[in-house]
């Protein structure tokens, strides 16, 4: 869910393989270049949408050819993207939407054509490939939809006279609580922000789409969470990626929040597009294999410490936590709400 | 006390009462009285939907297996009561109390049973039987006093039947394989043996025949989870066998289907579960798991082949010390182990990382596995430790438990006294009055104490299981 703001955005390119021969498709840039054009869309899409282009830019092959391709293609994602997570939630969805498509299709044509030689298998290829990547654009044009569901779904969490804890750059927040002033329902919101949230344009946006809609918004540093949970209703957050036992994957300090709402015994709601499920199972925080760095042992001066401010600001705006299951009262997803528990048969049967 | 016994026959799935009904057909080969008429309405309840599949094959070996089982009786008259004491007093309970679980009230069995043991406890079976005599209370229950009562009647109806320890009283028509096999089971010797007895029992391929050797395996030790899925399996696999199919072919096709069976979903099966495992394990781990359980050796090893640096706390207790075996093989490899007994636990639980546990059967409210499991999965989740199950799909169940004393089984008390030691405080426990020895198999893990669930299908949440038993029972 937290995409990196706009300006860095744009340093993507830099991140294109420079091995590449002049004709091949650059992957990375592409899904670069949809984040960064597309400010509603979500990693997990960006992805989807990279590949279909790949798949539509590069010529047609066999099944096995064109599975292939996507694999590199994946890694190559995963290799060169911090948080690789959230990406493969839409590289999976994709790859077995297209084994299952190609599966159903290769079954549908070998029905048809009864048995002819395996020669024409080309052409059918073609017909397959041309369906996939059509239906590759619905699916994309879905998962953008969802948002608008979610909306609706957690709609009825936010009742009038309520105060809602939130935090993060979540858009899915964003839909929710504008949808809810929208409707006309009357009540507060207190947004939790690091220092590099309140730089960001993204979060403070949102606080001022609030305000507008005369959405009385309290803004407050992490640190005041713990002080200003009596006052909350509930809390609502967004996610990145949702992992197989129901838990979230998010920015850094949501996993705080989830246990001091849990400690005092107010709900914790997560809102998140069901795209954003992955096949990830962490055992906790410590065993989520991004390689980001959440302590930096240092024995260094203050002064040396400060010329490492700005990569440290960076690095922390795209720092993400797991919260566990334990802390979540319910997922709102584009099909309603469920519990953490759920995930993990969604997730079952996308895969089986 | 009725309600805890109505609590078992609610639980009891249908499989269960399958065999229960079946179970009836055991009193021919025990050669009491009223058994003769028995085997016939057994076999009857058994055969019901069969009939029309295997018609003149089919009366011909039940003439044949009641033949064998009167002659079994016969001779069994002959030999006397003596010789066979305790297997015939055993036996003796196992159909009424089958008979009950199907039918009649549920009250009776202990009162019916009770009266039995006094009986053959002054025929001189005392070794396996007084602890179910149970005169008063329970005192390794952890209850206060006053419900003493009440705690007797709580285990009461696990004391079911006492394990056989020989093969006299064995129906004639047991194949001698599974014979042996049960004797081993009895102690322990046998891990997967759900695989063995189905094999062995396949010269006669009817159910009814079947029925028998299973009876037999259930007389020597409560059947276990995965055992019943794969029995269930075989059983469907078996009366889907065409008809027409010659005997030695149908025969070699069943063989190999079990082969097959027991190729994808352990051994193979086993092969993913360890590999899936091996990617939780880490370099600098430190990994505590309980007793020993095959999956767990097998991830353990796979890890240290693969060159990852870690030490593992194998928490072992009395009577069994199966932990002991494992922590030898994997010293024997060369790796780090550390072995303690439970009451180190709360000590050696905050070096730890991880915890990996077996499972004997695994429901979506808990982990059903050797006694001891529930404590040590409890000190993980206070000392915020992830704890990983390890298991194959067939030992996954629909059943649900909310405890551990509905199901369980009673290993026999001697276990609990230290062996060599001739001036044991225990040795004399008989004598003892107001002294009962518990000596429970199995705890139940609630659900909320396990992070993880690996399976061959991927790694679950608990509550995942009924999905996982619905893929693999559909495929």
């Amino acid at each position: 869910m937290l995409t990196p703001p706009p300006e860095e955005r744009i340093a993507g390119p830099t991140f294109s393989n420079p091995d590449d021969d002049g004709p091949s498709f650059d992957v990375v840039s592409a899904y670069n270049n949809v984040l960064s054009t597309d400010p509603l869309i979500t990693k997990p899409v960006a992805a989807i949408e990279a590949l279909i282009s790949l798949l539509s830019a590069s010529p047609p092959s066999t099944i096995s050819e064109t599975l292939s391709l996507l694999e590199s293609a994946t890694s190559e994602l995963k290799a060169t993207v911090p948080n690789s997570i959230a990406l493969s939630a839409g590289t999976d969805l994709f790859q077995r939407y297209l084994i299952s498509t190609l599966q159903q299709g290769s079954a549908q044509y070998a029905k048809s054509k009864g048995r002819r030689s395996s020669s024409s298998g080309d052409g059918d290829f073609r017909a397959i490939r041309a369906h996939l990547l059509a239906n590759g654009r619905l699916f994309v044009q879905r998962a953008k939809e969802s948002r608008g569901q979610i909306a609706q779904a957690a709609r009825k969490f936010v009742q009038d006279g309520c105060t809602v804890l939130t935090c993060g750059r979540s858009r899915v927040v964003a839909a929710v609580l504008i949808a809810a002033a929208d409707d006309g329902a009357k009540f507060k919101v207190v947004y939790a922000q690091d220092s590099h949230d309140a730089l960001s344009t993204s979060s403070t946006d949102i606080v001022k789409d609030l305000r507008r809609r005369d959405i009385p918004v309290a803004t407050i540093p992490f640190s005041a969470v713990a002080a200003a949970l009596p006052y909350i209703t509930f809390a609502l957050v967004g996610a990145e990626s949702v992992v197989e036992n129901g838990g979230i994957i998010s920015g850094m300090g949501t996993n705080q929040m989830g246990l001091l709402a849990k400690s005092v015994g107010k709900p914790f709601y997560v809102v998140a597009e069901s795209h954003k499920f992955v096949r990830v199972y962490p055992l906790g925080g410590d065993d989520l294999r991004l390689g980001q760095t959440v302590l930096d042992f240092s024995t260094q001066s203050e002064e040396k410490e400060k010329e490492h401010e700005e990569g440290k600001r960076k690095a922390g705006a795209e720092a993400v936590d797991f919260t566990p299951p334990d802390f979540i009262t319910a997922l709102v997803t584009e099909n309603g709400v469920q519990t953490p528990s759920a995930v993990s048969e969604e997730l079952i049967k996308i895969w089986y | 006390m009725p309600s805890e016994n109505d609590e078992v026959e609610k639980k009891a799935p249908n499989g269960e009462q399958k065999l229960a009904s079946m179970a009836e057909q055991l009193p021919a080969t025990n050669g009491t009285a009223k058994a003769a008429q028995k085997p016939e309405r057994g076999e009857k309840l058994v055969d019901g939907p069969k009939q029309k599949e295997l018609s003149g094959k089919e009366k011909k070996d039940l003439a044949k297996a009641q033949k064998a089982a009167k002659r079994a009786a016969e001779k069994q008259r002959q030999q006397g009561q003596p010789a066979v004491d305790l297997v015939v007093g055993n036996k003796g309970d196992l159909p009424t109390d089958s008979g009950k679980r199907g039918s009649s009230g549920p009250a009776t069995p202990a009162s019916k049973s009770q009266h039995k043991r006094t009986g053959s406890t002054s025929a001189g079976a005392q070794s396996s039987l007084p602890h179910r005599q149970a005169p008063s209370h329970a005192p390794s229950v952890p209850a206060e006093p006053e419900k003493e009562n009440k705690n007797v009647a709580l285990f009461d109806h696990l004391y079911g039947h006492a394990r056989r320890t020989t093969v006299a009283g064995a129906g004639k028509d047991v194949h001698p394989a599974v014979l042996a096999l049960g004797l081993q089971m009895r102690n322990y010797i046998v891990i997967e043996s759900y695989t063995t007895p189905l094999r062995n029992s396949l010269p006669r391929h009817l159910t009814t025949h079947l029925s028998s050797q299973i009876d037999y395996l259930v007389s020597c030790r409560p059947i276990s989870i995965s055992m019943g899925n794969a029995i269930r399996w075989l059983k469907v696999e078996i009366s889907n066998v065409d008809v027409s199919t010659p005997e030695a072919q149908a025969k070699s096709d069943i063989c190999d289907t079990i082969d097959t069976y027991v190729r994808e979903k352990v051994t193979v099966a086993d092969q993913v579960i360890a590999n899936k495992a091996n990617h939780k394990i880490e370099s600098g781990d430190v990994i505590m798991t309980f007793a020993k359980s095959s999956i767990v050796q097998q991830t353990l090893v796979e890890a240290f082949r693969s060159g990852k640096k870690f030490r593992v706390i194998v928490v072992d207790s009395r009577p069994l010390f199966e932990g002991k075996n494992l922590a030898r093989a994997l010293t024997d490899l060369g790796m780090e182990v550390q072995y303690s007994l439970t009451h180190g636990i709360s000590h050696v639980i905050r070096q730890t990382t991880k915890v990996f546990l077996g499972a004997h059967a695994m429901m979506s409210t808990g982990l059903y596995s050797r006694v001891g499991t529930a404590l040590v999965a409890m000190s993980a989740k206070e000392a915020n430790v992830p704890v990983i199950v390890c298991c194959e799909s067939v030992k996954l169940t629909e059943r649900v438990a909310l405890d551990s004393f509905v199901h369980n089984e009673i290993a026999p008390a001697q276990e609990l006294i230290i062996q060599g030691k001739t001036s044991s405080e225990l040795s004399k426990w008989e004598e003892v009055p107001n002294l009962q020895l518990l000596n429970l198999m199995y705890d139940l893990t609630p659900a909320e104490y396990i992070n993880m669930v690996v399976t061959e299908y991927g790694i679950i949440p608990p509550s995942s299981v009924p999905v996982i038993i619905r893929l693999s029972t559909n495929t």
